[in-house]
């Protein structure tokens, strides 16, 4: 195809504000598919990612279009939309010439939009601003688009108004993406030069490597050479998405599709590399864009000792799909061998987890999320820990120090007092207050990653009735007074369980976490005490009594075949629980050193 | 001692009724009301289902329920000479009935005994009228003492009472009141059951809606401690978690459950332990008795326990007997020595003293009896 031709562009909008129906529409629009086949949202296609709504996976689309008897080829390239998955969103992006901005006109602007605006923005896309709804009853595109003009300099005769439910305004869209984002400026005749922007594990045909082609083109039989990981390989078939995978002669410059060359893991390609020819190399390689780094690691475990095969295996296959997903096995006195995995945030950490355990079909306990720390040691050394229990004895420790983000709240005015007590609360460090409009608000501020990446979210949610929307970007590491603060269970330190928290926090933390743990942990035969202490000084005391009363009064003949059933899948249940001494620990007191600042 | 020979014969034999003039609020066992005509077609089939089975050496026989004295007495007769006629009675050593208050006068307790029908549990459950109410019981106090009374005066010298404390609304002075009227009438033998809300119940329904409250489990445990403390000096034995009796009094078809021995049972629901297998009959009364009829097994399901299975059920049972298991007894009767099975679980449970070992037998002690479940658990 014409590099005139073609157009590549994405759809980033906050969530739920209509992108994969608008993708849908996009597609019946041009016949790429027909409404019956519609019926599944065709560009999300893992189970999960259906039910909680939440596009993880970038993957491809091309549209072909024909206005004024020309035909056009339109790369529609999904993206994330979830805070968690903000680095994913510039792979996208990084293949675009392009980016419509979504908003929902009764919702108005949203973090997210800002955020992925500004991402957007950086990657010097033009922008196609587009206000979704306009049929809804409550939709107030007036409004809508004043904020968008306030925020993000949007000239209002340039929004285009749709409603992707019933289609209105769609060929709009299309007009705005062939006229005013521009076509792709490679050198059809220079090497080969494509980005990859996503990869995916096929049983059968091993990695499919998805690609952007900035210069030259690529054919089957071509020798390809990355240029980061410096491996060649031996095309053997191209292809675009259509939106199945479709073979094609040659991926020609500025198109996006597809390529499988016998890739046997997907270690082997790495997102954001540079691919060229073999025989006849490109001499620099494209911009590329940052790896997206695990923010957020835990440890996860077995239950039983037995599982620790299954679950290598099954975190192996989840990670051949899930560049940004990392893991490697660790040791813990407390729960034995298991693994400390990495993930993007804490959304993506849970889908993670779910996954395993449902094809894993292993048992888990999931240690308390935590972020990474810089420590510099009293020898001028900087280790990186992203687990409490590797922190050296506190005499060695010159400076401790944690990742800081910078965080973008927007929510409607009257919730200004409770939002700004909450970011407070996690020791935010407040920058700038914008108006969106009338009704609408922005604050920034600086927030130790910690204290907002476990439940901060969810606490805004309820703070502002749902209204309230986040999002956030890392900035650095940053000096802080912190402690590990660690848990005794009969005396015993549960490694598990430490945490590390700053120091005006650690004794109020250490009360509230013992009295969670006392109601986590079921009671036993004996006494439990639990302790938090800091060091060797213990600051907080509860103990769980032992069972008084547990008996069946009757039980004859007739009975026992029921009894011991009964009693059976009773301790079934507690297979499900970790043993610590002869402390039985449900997964939920693993986690309950999560939840950060509840005021129960 | 334990014969070769009761491990492999059956001694006991259950019979079930499953008739009852009203369900009570709090009652989960295979019970429906009374009707003269399915009662009859019913007495019938057990008749047949009798034959059998009549041949093993049986010592006891245990006629259960419901409420087996809901029957007319026709019906009931009709039982009892369907058992004396079929059984060697010479062996038989105790022959209990279970009776409900309301339903026996003296002719229905002639009967019986004529019947050879040699001990009575007869079902008061509570002396208080608002007990009474609350369980759903379909008599009153006076009705259980004019029950309790024409039993002896009927020639009954081994007559057992059953009691339920820890339902809602009781306090510890109602229950150490039932406690002391139970006394006055001196039976040979208590059962003293906590209340188990069981699911499915009206009572549970009830409890759920909230128009009666939970039973609260503190008070349920100090009721359980004094209803030991008050029967043991009164007299009467704790032998069994809920079981009391006066020297000589052990209920023995009982005995044989928890030393989880062989026994058969007929009619609806009912349960049989034979050659290792356990097997329990269809519970659906119709359908028993068209089974039958038709000279059909009314078995529904069987079990054959692995040997480790069988020696955790047999120590599960045997924990319930305040005597608990003689080790040797205990090889015998699974082939397993409880140090290769349970050395850790059992030290570890000495330890906290649940339980205790004295003279070669394992068994639970106070503390272990009030949580017998989990205790017993950490054996599965
Ligand atoms: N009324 C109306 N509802 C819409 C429109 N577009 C999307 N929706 C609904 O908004 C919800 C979110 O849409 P979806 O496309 O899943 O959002 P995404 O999370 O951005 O992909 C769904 O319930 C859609 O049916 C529209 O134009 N009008
Ligand atoms: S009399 Fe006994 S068997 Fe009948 S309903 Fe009441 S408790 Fe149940």
């Amino acid at each position: 195809m014409d590099t005139k031709r073609i157009r590549n562009f994405c759809i980033i909008a906050h969530i739920d504000h209509g992108k994969s129906t608008l993708a849908d529409r996009l597609l019946e629009h041009t016949n790429t598919v027909s409404p019956r086949e519609l019926k599944e949202q065709v560009l999300d296609d893992m189970d999960l990612e259906r039910e909680r709504g939440i596009t993880i996976k970038a993957s491809a689309v091309t549209l072909l279009y024909t206005r004024d008897g020309k035909e056009y080829m339109l790369n529609l390239i999904d993206t994330p939309g979830h805070v968690d998955f903000s680095y994913e969103v510039s792979r996208s992006l990084a293949a675009c010439e392009g980016a419509l901005l979504l908003v929902d006109a009764s919702q108005g602007v949203e973090a997210q939009t800002v955020a992925n605006a500004y991402l957007a923005l950086e990657h010097n896309l033009e922008i196609v601003p587009v206000v979704n709804k306009v049929d809804l009853q409550q939709a107030r595109p007036e409004d809508v688009i004043e904020e968008m003009e306030h925020t993000l300099g949007i000239l209002p005769r340039e929004v285009v108004r749709v409603s992707a439910k019933t289609g209105l305004g769609i060929e709009d869209v299309l007009g705005a993406v062939i006229d005013r984002i521009h076509p792709p400026k490679g050198d059809t005749a220079a090497p080969l030069r494509a980005l990859i922007f996503d990869s995916e594990y096929d049983e059968y045909r091993g990695v499919i490597v998805y690609v952007r082609i900035f210069d030259g083109s690529m054919r089957r039989g071509d020798r390809v050479y990355m240029m980061k990981t410096k491996r060649m390989f031996e095309v053997t078939e191209v292809g675009i998405f259509g939106p199945r995978m479709t073979p094609a002669e040659r991926l020609g410059t500025g198109e996006v599709g597809y390529f499988v060359a016998n890739i046997k893991t997907i270690q082997d390609v790495e997102i954001g590399d540079t691919v060229t020819n073999f025989n006849e190399k490109a001499q620099e390689p494209l911009p590329g864009y940052r790896k997206p780094l695990p923010m957020v690691y835990c440890g996860l475990y077995p239950t039983m000792d037995t599982d620790l095969v299954p679950l290598r295996v099954a975190l192996e296959k989840l990670a051949l799909n899930d560049s940004s997903f990392s893991f490697e096995p660790e040791q813990s006195p407390a729960l034995g061998f298991g693994f400390r995995c990495g993930f993007l945030g804490l959304l993506h950490m849970e889908i993670v987890q779910e996954r395993l355990e449902r094809e894993g079909n292993v048992n888990l306990i999931q240690t308390a999320p935590s972020v990474t720390y810089e420590i510099l040691t009293t020898g001028g050394q900087v280790l990186v820990i992203s687990n409490p229990d590797k922190m050296p004895p506190v005499n060695e420790i010159e400076e401790f120090r944690e990742p800081v983000v910078n965080i973008k709240i927007i929510f409607p005015v009257e919730y200004m007092g409770v939002v700004m007590k909450l970011a407070e609360e996690r020791r935010g460090s407040y920058k700038a207050t914008e108006y969106l409009s009338q009704r609408r608000v922005m604050l920034s501020y600086e927030l130790p990653l910690a204290e907002m990446i476990f439940d901060f979210h969810d606490k805004l949610k309820s703070a502002t009735r749902g209204y309230g929307t986040l999002d956030y970007t890392f900035i650095g590491y940053r000096t802080s007074n912190l402690v590990r603060l660690d848990i005794l269970i009969g005396g015993k330190t549960v490694d598990a369980l430490s945490s590390i928290v700053h120091r005006d926090n650690a004794y109020a933390r250490g009360k509230r976490l013992v009295k969670k743990l006392r109601r986590e942990i079921p009671r036993h035969l004996f006494e439990v005490v639990i302790q938090a202490a800091i060091g060797s000084r213990i600051i907080a005391r509860e103990s769980i009594k032992p069972m008084r009363k547990n008996v069946t009064a009757k039980c004859y003949g007739g009975d026992v075949t029921r009894k011991r059933k009964l009693l059976e899948k009773q301790k079934e249940g507690k297979k499900r629980m970790k043993s610590i001494g002869s402390v039985e620990i449900p997964q939920e007191a693993f986690l309950s050193v999560m939840a950060t600042n509840d005021n129960e | 001692m334990i014969m070769q020979r009761e491990l492999t014969h059956p001694n006991a034999l259950y019979i079930h009724i499953p008739f009852c003039i009203k369900r009570c609020s709090y009652c989960d066992f295979n019970s429906s009301v009374y009707q003269p005509d399915v009662a009859s077609r019913y007495v019938a089939a057990l008749e047949k289902e009798l034959g059998g089975v009549k041949d093993h050496p049986y010592k006891t026989v245990y006629i259960g329920g419901g409420t087996p004295t809901a029957m007319k007495e026709g019906q009931l007769n009709q039982l009892l000479s369907a058992v004396s006629s079929s059984l060697d009675m010479r062996r038989i050593k105790e022959y209990t009935v279970e009776v409900n208050p309301g339903t026996v006068n003296a002719r229905k307790a002639a009967l019986l005994r004529w019947g050879g029908v040699n001990r009575i549990s007869l079902g008061i459950q509570s002396f208080k009228e608002k007990g009474l109410r609350l369980l759903g019981r379909i008599h009153s106090r006076r009705d259980a003492l004019d029950a309790f009374s024409v039993l002896r005066e009927g020639g009954f010298n081994n007559l057992s009472v059953d009691l339920i404390f820890g339902w809602s609304g009781q306090t510890l002075m109602d229950w150490e009141e039932d406690l002391t009227e139970v006394l006055s009438l001196d039976p040979e033998h208590l059962s003293a059951y906590c209340l188990t809300v069981e699911r499915g119940t009206p009572l549970a329904r009830q409890i759920r809606t909230g128009s009666v409250p939970r039973p609260d489990e503190e008070s349920q445990l100090d009721m359980l401690k004094k209803t030991i403390n008050f029967l043991d000096n009164n007299g009467y034995k704790h032998y069994e978690i809920s079981n009391f009796a006066k020297k000589g009094y052990r209920c023995r078809h009982n005995v044989n459950y928890w030393k989880n021995l062989p026994y058969v049972g007929i009619g609806a629901g009912a349960v049989s332990y034979l050659n290792g297998r356990r097997t329990s009959n269809i519970r659906d009364i119709l359908s028993y008795i068209e089974r039958i009829e038709a000279g059909r097994s009314a078995k529904t399901f069987g079990e054959r326990l692995t040997p480790r299975r069988r020696a955790a059920e047999t120590l599960m049972m045997a924990l319930r007997m305040t005597s608990g298991i003689k080790e040797k007894n205990f090889t015998v009767r699974t082939g397993f020595t409880l140090r290769e099975l349970y050395g850790d679980v059992i030290d570890r449970l000495c330890v906290l003293g649940l339980m205790g070992i004295r003279q070669g037998r394992l068994y639970l002690t106070r503390k272990g009896v009030f949580v017998a479940d989990s205790v017993m658990m950490e054996f599965l």
